[in-house]
């Protein structure tokens, strides 16, 4: 019979796509203050907080509590837990609170665990938090499986490409469409011999995410909508001043700062105690760089502390129908937080 | 002077007095990254790889 974690499956129960969190934030609340945190509360934008020790030094474990749609009914296979959240990353959450349950704090620290909402969405919740904490030490909440630290994540920056020409017959080509393609096709090149003989994190990679057209008769207007992943040698800034400003012929247009890409030092002391830590449950430690963006992004470089991200799970099954967290997997990423923390001197 | 072997290349490494334990360290010789898993006895393993994933 396979013991199922409290925390993990009461929350999976709370469904909490971005933007209705609020009954999975009650819930955490209350389950934190059950488990004697010694403060627990939703703040100002909704996210749950649960805090222990009183220390004038602090880490931060900031989960996230919303997921994308689609709710996944709740159930056990085996060793694996199916529910939506269940990887990306309520699996992860749910460690931290139960990790830091678990331990008692040296006095000169404060454990603060958050699991902020909208991380899936503009991450109000992060950005709220970001200059309300100031903290030594971070750790982010997200699917690396529970024997790997993730240093890295990319960067992001959407974009509007605008193109207008006057309406010529078809037989003659060159409208609005066909100017933005050229203009795209060209800019692929560009990225393409830059990304040439580099990794997949030191790569640019852009995506069309949506194409429109429309005419009034006497002038045909095409709208592109880029998303780009960036690596960390070329800011959200560069990318649209050197490469997408560079483009003749259309207007570029952004509504949303991008974000840059993070890496963290591999000799932090953090990323020590996490390498002892995975070696004390019997791991073998690896490091991974992720193509997507997460919340360690926006708060790494405001709170300029050592930050990584850890949490159980495969981060393949993000977002997907299938997702799913292996039980025992789960059990060994809370003890390998519990060891994190003694490794650091924050538990005894 | 503490040292180590390179697991990689042979080459001797000597170690600062205040290396730590999980501490990574380059071998100057081949450049692969080891990590120093016990300091009584010194010992040394290859540092985990950077892996690359998919993920939001």
């Amino acid at each position: 019979m396979i013991d199922i974690p409290e925390t993990l499956l009461g929350l999976l129960h709370q469904y909490s796509p971005s933007g209705s969190e609020a009954a999975a934030v009650k819930w955490l609340v209350q389950r934190m203050a059950d488990l004697q945190f010694e403060q627990s509360f939703m703040d100002e934008a909704g996210n749950a907080v649960g805090i222990k020790g009183t220390g004038p030094h602090q880490i931060i474990l900031l989960g996230h509590i919303d997921t994308v749609k689609g709710e996944i009914p709740v159930r056990l296979e085996g060793d694996n837990l199916y529910g939506r959240g269940s990887v990306d990353a309520k699996g992860s959450l749910s460690a931290f609170v139960d990790a830091v349950a678990s331990v008692s704090i040296h006095p000169d620290w404060q454990i603060v665990v958050i699991g902020a909402v909208d991380e899936e969405g503009d991450s109000k919740g992060a950005r709220y938090i970001c200059n309300r904490y100031q903290p030594e030490i971070a750790i982010i909440g997200e699917p690396s499986q529970w024997n790997r630290v993730t240093l890295g994540y990319k960067g992001s920056q959407q974009a509007v490409l605008t193109s207008r020409q006057p309406i010529t017959h078809s037989s003659q080509g060159g409208n609005a469409n066909d100017v933005l393609l050229g203009v795209w096709q060209g800019l692929l090149e560009r990225v393409k011999a830059f990304n040439q003989g580099k990794t997949m994190f030191e790569q640019i990679i852009p995506t069309v995410l949506n194409m429109v057209s429309e005419s009034n008769g006497f002038e045909m207007e095409g709208r592109l909508e880029v998303g780009t992943r960036l690596p960390i040698s070329i800011s959200p800034q560069v990318w649209l001043e050197e490469w997408l400003g560079e483009l003749k012929g259309v207007e570029v247009n952004h509504q949303f700062s991008g974000i840059p890409a993070y890496q963290a030092d591999k000799n932090s002391v953090l990323t020590r105690a996490f390498l002892g830590a995975i070696r004390q449950a019997g791991g073998k430690p690896g490091f991974v760089n992720k193509s997507g963006t997460s919340d360690i992004n926006l708060v790494a470089p405001v709170w300029q502390c050592p930050a990584v991200a850890f949490g159980p799970g495969d981060s393949n099954l993000d977002h997907t129908p299938n997702e799913h967290i292996s039980i025992a997997d789960y059990g060994k990423a809370v003890l390998v937080l519990v060891s994190v923390l003694k490794n650091l001197g924050i538990s005894s | 002077m503490k040292s180590v072997i390179c697991l990689e290349c042979e080459a001797e490494i000597n170690l600062d007095a205040g290396v730590e334990k999980n501490e990574i360290i380059v071998c100057p010789d081949c450049g692969v990254d080891l990590e120093i898993v016990s300091l009584d006895p010194l010992a040394v393993e290859l540092a985990p790889m950077e892996e690359e994933d998919w993920g939001e």
